[in-house]
């Protein structure tokens, strides 16, 4: 489970400041901080960014609107962002607004303010709502991450890391090269959000990432994967393999 | 005696003109069967043409037409132009070549009675009386029934004739027969003709007395006629006789009363021709007064419609007055409404105004007294001391933003400015949110604040303006606390579509008077009766307001002393994953 990466866009240090030690106490991993439009559009390429949290006003100009909408036009590239503003001006927010996605947060806020303000962002971008506060589930599926929360903060695990995935009742084993863990999710959502080509149901609950295989025993009804772990086969679901001759 | 019998000859050819120019007589005989013949021939425009002119007596344009109808060669109109010719040309006393022109007719001829009679008076005026006996013989020999229009003429020429032959009886038998129809008749005009005509037949025979007798009565007669020649003639014949019987006074009287006919035939020829003149005039009169009272109509219409306009417009501009005016009036009372509303409102705002710079006014006032003992207990080094009023400067900055807050929302609630965007929000996570920026008051007054909302509420709200009303209601709360008190943060699933948030607390509570006060929806705030802890209560109005546009409800219950109960109900996200 990796930490969540944020780029801070804030021209003032006092701000940024405080932004930076609620998310280190948080376990978010902050990539860089920039202070004006240009500085964060380059920040934005070069590093890995998963949650960019931007101030409306850059030096008195609405660059912070700009900066999202240059973002969004760039299909895929995209990341969620969190507006921050001290103005409730009406003009302003109907800028902002048009950048979809839109979640903001009010200046003066608070360190729960913020966290709560980065999973609204998360979960309106991937467009799964009501998924971290609720009971039932904590995990956002992406198109190439899952965002797991661990007690105030957002984890992120990389769809490409998991080996395979067994459900018990209403939770969910995740078993990567080197961890295991627990994810809050059900078995029908997660099996609808996630690719189904790379990850193929092969046991009542199970879910293989099939990237992983390195071999299937049929006479066993077993599956090897990377690092040995043996997965079971069952009946129902060995049609997969006819698939996977066609694929390969 | 020759004088005299000129003068006779002249008598009948004179009257036999005269009846032409009578349509029950000959011309109307000849002008009806024309017409007949012009109905019947309508492309024959000469035809048509030259029975006109002779309807009005123009002779000379009857002759042209009737030669152009000639030279148009159309055999069967050719007799009824030989007629009219001969007819015209015996009128202007060209009796032979009238009677050659009659001539030329051919037997196919209708009116053959009346060109035989033409042809009777033509040769009796050329003193062929021979000739002009067996003309007149030739009608006199037709059925009664086709003769019976001419008959007079025909024994008025016959009678003539046997004048010049000396036959006078044969005369008197067919002058007499004439005078036996015309006094059936009555007719005094041909009677006339007829007794002038049997008094010269007895003249000429020298039956002096007989002839007197007829010259007298006929003399009488024309008394009673209206027709000035008659009377000269039959005054001029008395003369003669007169004359011849030697009583010359007499016949000087009748002399001069035949100058005085003729006279008065000139002037009645005068007369006609001035009253033809006067018609004319008076014609031409009436013309013009006709042009003048059409002109007068015009004008009339021209004025009527002019009024009519004028009215209209005046009528028009009568209603656009009317309706600017109830325009006007309707404008006004609006105007006074919103005076009125505007004056209320801008006395709610002065004594906003007043109330809010008092207390940030003594806000102020007491972080600078604050201060000022902060810097004389850091001199002093109490430590203690310092926290203590470190800690009571940051609730009174606190308190003074939170003010200054509401009165930011409250503007902009006012002037429409706040951004406002309804999004699923959870409840729980947001009064966790809302405490943590008041942990340090609830710590300071000891109390015990629990978060008991259902971590699974999610209502449909604006972020912002929940926010906004929840720290009100949390501050309130606080300040009305006792030490050690206890406020808590619940909430119930109504199943109708909404979660109530219940904020309860067990601190000083309200009178009922306070909470009507504070539910009024009057846009003036309550009063404030204790300065130390009650505010404007503009918070609590933004809070109301807040709720509303947020379709959500508010309910409050109270008892001293006891504690107050705040229900706030908000609809639910609608469930859709």
């Amino acid at each position: 489970m990796d930490n969540i990466n944020v780029l801070i866009i804030e021209d003032t240090p006092e701000q940024s400041e405080a932004l930076n030690k609620v998310l280190l106490a948080n376990h978010y991993n902050v990539v860089g901080i920039a202070t004006n439009y240009t500085d964060a559009l380059s920040l934005f390429y070069q590093k890995t960014v998963d949650v960019i949290i931007i101030d409306v006003f850059l030096n008195g100009n609405p660059d912070g609107i700009t900066f999202a909408e240059t973002i969004n036009i760039v299909p895929n590239a995209s990341k969620p962002f969190v507006f921050l503003t001290s103005s409730q001006d009406r003009k302003i927010f109907e800028r902002a607004k048009l950048t979809k996605p839109f979640s903001f947060l009010m200046k003066p806020f608070n360190e729960l303010e913020i966290l709560y303000a980065l999973e609204m962002a998360v979960e309106k971008f991937y467009e799964q709502t009501n998924v971290f506060l609720s009971e039932d589930q904590n995990t956002v599926v992406s198109n190439d991450s899952l965002f797991i929360k661990k007690k105030n903060a957002l984890k992120k695990v990389a769809l490409n890391d998991i080996l395979y995935i067994e459900v018990e009742e209403r939770y969910c084993n995740i078993i990567t090269e080197k961890e295991k863990f627990v994810i809050l999710i059900s078995l029908t959502k997660i099996s609808t959000l996630l690719d189904a080509n790379q990850f193929i149901r092969t046991h009542r609950n199970t879910i293989v990432n099939s990237n992983k295989i390195e071999e299937i025993i049929l006479a066993d009804n077993l599956i090897i994967l990377k690092g040995n772990h043996k997965i079971k086969l069952s009946d129902t679901y060995k049609d997969f393999i006819k698939k996977m001759n066609i694929l390969s | 005696m020759t004088k005299t019998k000129l003068f006779l000859i002249v008598l009948y050819l004179v009257f036999s003109t005269n009846t032409y120019s009578q349509y029950s007589g000959i011309k109307g005989i000849i002008v009806n069967s024309f017409q007949k013949k012009t109905t019947q021939f309508k492309d024959e425009i000469n035809f048509s043409k030259m029975t006109s002119f002779f309807e009005e007596d123009k002779w000379d344009s009857t002759l042209v037409y009737s030669t152009k109808q000639l030279a148009n060669k159309k055999p069967e109109l050719n007799n009824y132009c030989h007629y009219i010719r001969g007819i015209i040309f015996f009128n202007k006393k060209l009796y032979r070549k009238s009677k050659s022109e009659l001539l030329l007719i051919n037997e196919n001829f209708d009116l053959k009675p009346m060109k035989n009679l033409a042809l009777g008076n033509a040769s009796l005026e050329l003193l062929e009386f021979k000739n002009a006996l067996h003309y007149y013989k030739e009608v006199e020999k037709l059925p009664d029934n086709i003769k019976k229009p001419i008959l007079k003429n025909v024994n008025n020429g016959i009678g003539t004739t046997f004048i010049f032959l000396k036959e006078f009886d044969n005369a008197e038998k067919y002058f007499l027969k004439n005078i036996a129809v015309d006094e059936a008749e009555k007719n005094y005009i041909s009677l006339n003709i007829s007794y002038t005509n049997l008094a010269n037949c007895y003249y000429e025979e020298d039956k002096n007395d007989l002839a007197f007798k007829y010259f007298e009565k006929t003399y009488y007669l024309s008394q009673k006629i209206n027709d000035y020649n008659a009377k000269q003639l039959a005054s001029f014949n008395m003369a003669v006789i007169e004359e011849d019987r030697g009583n010359l006074k007499k016949a000087l009287a009748f002399r001069k009363e035949a100058e005085k006919w003729n006279d008065s035939l000139n002037d009645q020829n005068k007369v006609w021709a001035v009253a033809d003149f006067e018609k004319k005039f008076a014609v031409s009169q009436k013309q013009k007064q006709i042009k003048v009272l059409e002109i007068e109509n015009e004008l009339k219409n021209n004025q009527r419609n002019w009024l009519f306009f004028s009215a209209m417009s005046l009528l028009a501009l009568l209603t656009a007055g009317i309706y600017l005016y109830a325009q006007k009036v309707k404008n006004a009372k609006i105007i006074l409404l919103q005076k009125n509303k505007l004056d209320e409102l801008n006395t709610t705002k002065d004594q906003l105004f007043s109330i809010v710079s008092h207390d940030l006014r003594s806000s102020v006032n007491a972080l600078k007294n604050s201060n000022a003992k902060l810097t004389a207990t850091l001199e002093s080094k109490n430590y203690e001391e310092l926290n203590q009023l470190i800690i009571q400067n940051s609730g009174i900055a606190n308190g003074t933003y939170s003010l200054l807050d509401n009165l930011l929302h409250w503007a902009m609630l006012q002037t429409k400015q706040l951004y406002f965007n309804k999004e699923s929000v959870h409840l729980y996570s947001i009064v966790q949110q809302i405490e943590y920026n008041y942990k340090p008051l609830l710590l300071e007054k000891s109390i015990d604040f629990e978060n008991l909302v259902s971590k699974s509420s999610f209502i449909f709200v604006d972020l912002d303006s929940l926010k906004i009303i929840l720290r009100n209601l949390l501050d309130n709360a606080i300040k009305f606390s006792n030490e050690k008190g206890k406020i808590s943060f619940a909430t119930a699933d109504t199943q109708n579509g909404f979660w109530q948030l219940i904020i309860k607390d067990n601190g000083i509570g309200m009178t009922q008077n306070t909470l009507n006060e504070l539910l009024n929806d009057s846009e003036l705030l309550s009063k404030k009766n204790n300065s130390e802890i009650i505010g404007t209560g503009l918070g609590f109005q933004l809070c109301k307001q807040m709720i509303k546009k947020n379709s959500g409800i508010l309910a409050i219950e109270s008892e001293i002393n006891k504690g107050t109960t705040i229900t706030l109900s908000f609809p639910k996200t609608a469930q859709n994953g």
